[in-house]
């Protein structure tokens, strides 16, 4: 087992080293100079050469790739010149705010989804049940972009009941949070009911029912929590989902996290923050991957890594 | 499959029949939209500036679906914003099958080193928020057509190669494959005749799919600005333009919106639909 999971996060490192050269590789496809983006357009030749030697882009881009990794092993991602302030800094100060929204949404879609997906599933073919099936699809299909901006119509501009926009409250979480769990709760009512239905034909739920144990308690003692099982496994990519979500989500309703930090960092064309965005967001992708894949194994022992 | 085993299923797959009739509609308009609209969707009259929908009133000529913020027809821009949309799904649909299913081959059916790089790769490729490098690659490289298309095909062929991959790997080894080995066929011929047109049921499915989530993607770029370029109409852009006018105009953002659910929709419904029909596991 611990063998195993060392294997994996063997896999996990190199999947991290080839993120990382991809967000290296990404700032230096920039078209021009960065020296000469960091100076004004009056600064002369011998200042932006000073600039490059400074900024190590006179070297071969092998070494200037080492140089990067050895700041960014030692926590220094490099400065946003837009914002002039590091960028883990920035980064960091940012993060909890999206996790925060993050978390909110998938709490709230697995409350909706999983009674949901259970009743579908146990009256499998009933009104419910199509109705599930095509809440799913809608939530597959819907933009995030549009589905803010009609909540905000619903519930800002014509009943009045929540802000459009900002933060603070409680109350100004919960439109970008039912916006960003909503693909998640499509996917989740359609697997705990596909889980549902594969746990009911099992013998081991015919076996408690013949026991005379309730109807009830067979499915919210023994079907349930197999039925649950496969939710987990795509919890880990639904983070790397949301992260996509949270750009467009906290651009439309002004939230002050990381997906709003990079739309502004795209704005502003400040490249080293992008950088640092792109390799912080894989990194924390990639290991809640992992911790997910391990998490797996002891909920389900008869999993293994192949 | 006989086609009798297929008409049967197709009759009975509502989800292909409404996919198939919706994406067949939205297609033809899409082709025909020029020919068809009765206002220019990029010219505008500022006296019409945000009217008001007036329905069937004014029949064809009249303003249907309104006006946008420049005076002009919202109609008319969601006809013709769907022909972006739907150039740049097919050309990276198209891209990406192909690159996706020829990597695939070669690492499912070669294996050894090549086979671990390209799976490497896909890792590291899926590592990365789709959305998110799709974004910062053209914040980087400038958002035109082209390298919308090059950012998008670079993260799509990931999940046709790893599709190819798996079923290569699972009839590799099967007897007919072997049969023909023994018979003195090359591998190519394998590959082209023996192996392919096994792995084309999953390949379709995963097409139909993947075409509703690039027109997704593409709506949520052009919604940052880093898709579809202002002067085109797009149905993103058109959101994002329209996006101020929520409170007082909200017919600029639904209108496109609605038109973008429902071609999504309608491809979802065809991938599923074409699981139930072509599946061959799915007997009835």
């Amino acid at each position: 087992m611990l063998q195993k999971i060392i294997r994996r996060a063997l896999a996990t490192v190199v999947v991290l080293i080839g993120v990382s050269i991809i967000a290296f590789l990404l700032v230096r496809l920039a078209p021009g100079d960065p020296a000469k983006l960091m100076l004004p357009d009056t600064a002369t030749e011998e200042t932006i050469q000073a600039m490059r030697e400074k900024m190590g882009t006179d070297k071969p881009l092998f070494i200037q790739y080492l140089t990067y990794m050895k700041n960014v092993l030692k926590g220094d991602l490099g400065t946003s010149y837009h914002y002039n302030r590091s960028c883990s800094q920035l980064i960091f100060s940012r993060l909890p705010s999206t996790a925060k929204l993050a978390g909110f949404g998938m709490l709230l879609s697995l409350c909706f989804s999983i009674p949901l997906g259970m009743i579908a599933g146990i009256k499998k073919g009933s009104f419910i049940d199509t109705l599930s099936m095509f809440f799913a699809m809608i939530g597959q299909s819907m933009s995030h972009v549009w589905l803010g901006l009609m909540l905000i119509l619903i519930f800002a501009v014509n009943l009045k009941w929540l802000p459009s926009m900002g933060t603070g409250t409680f109350k100004h979480m919960i439109m970008p949070a039912i916006v960003i769990g909503f693909q998640f709760s499509a996917l989740a009512t359609r697997m705990v009911r596909s889980g549902m239905i594969d746990v009911l034909q099992e013998d081991y739920i015919t076996a408690t029912r013949a026991k005379g144990i309730s109807k009830f308690k067979v499915y919210t003692k023994y079907a349930f929590k197999n039925a649950l099982l496969p939710v987990v496994t795509v919890v880990g990519s639904q983070v790397g989902a949301m992260m996509s979500g949270s750009m467009v989500i906290e651009t439309v309703f002004s939230w002050p996290g990381i997906g709003s930090l990079t739309t502004q960092a795209i704005y502003n064309r400040d490249y080293q923050l992008i950088q640092s965005i792109l390799l912080i967001s894989a990194t924390i992708f990639v290991v809640c991957n992992l911790l997910v894949d391990i998490l797996y194994t002891f909920i389900d022992p008869r999993i293994s890594f192949n | 499959m006989n086609s009798r085993t297929l008409f049967r299923r197709i009759r009975k797959s509502s989800f292909f029949l409404i996919g198939i009739i919706t994406v067949l509609i939205i297609v033809t308009l899409a082709i025909i939209s020029p020919m068809i609209v009765a206002h220019d969707a990029y010219i505008g009259d500022l006296e019409l500036r945000l009217k008001e929908p007036e329905g069937f009133a004014g029949g064809w000529e009249g303003y249907i679906l309104g006006c946008d913020p420049l005076g002009r027809d919202v109609l008319t821009r969601v006809l013709i914003g769907s022909r972006a949309s739907m150039l740049i799904a097919l050309t990276v649909v198209g891209i990406t099958l192909v690159t996706g299913t020829i990597l695939g081959l070669i690492s499912g059916y070669y294996g050894g080193l090549v086979d671990m790089c390209l799976m490497r790769l896909c890792d590291i490729l899926m590592a990365t928020p789709g959305l998110l490098l799709a974004v910062c690659v053209v914040a980087v490289l400038g958002s035109n057509f082209v390298n919308l298309i090059i950012v998008l095909s670079i993260t799509g062929w990931v999940r046709y190669a790893r599709l190819v991959r798996g079923n290569v790997l699972a009839i590799r080894n099967s007897e007919y494959i072997q049969a023909s080995r023994v018979l003195g066929a090359g591998n190519a011929h394998i590959i082209l005749t023996q192996v392919l047109p096994n792995i084309t049921t999953p390949l379709i499915i995963q097409a139909s799919q993947q075409f509703g989530n690039v027109i997704l993607i593409e709506a949520g770029m052009s919604f940052l600005g880093v898709g579809v370029p202002i002067s085109t109409p797009s149905w993103g852009g058109m959101i994002s333009a329209g996006r101020e006018y929520i409170a007082t105009a909200p017919w600029v953002v639904i209108a496109p919106g609605v038109a973008l659910m429902i071609t999504v929709l309608a491809f979802n419904f065809l991938g599923d639909g074409l699981r139930d029909v072509l599946d061959p596991k799915n007997k009835n």
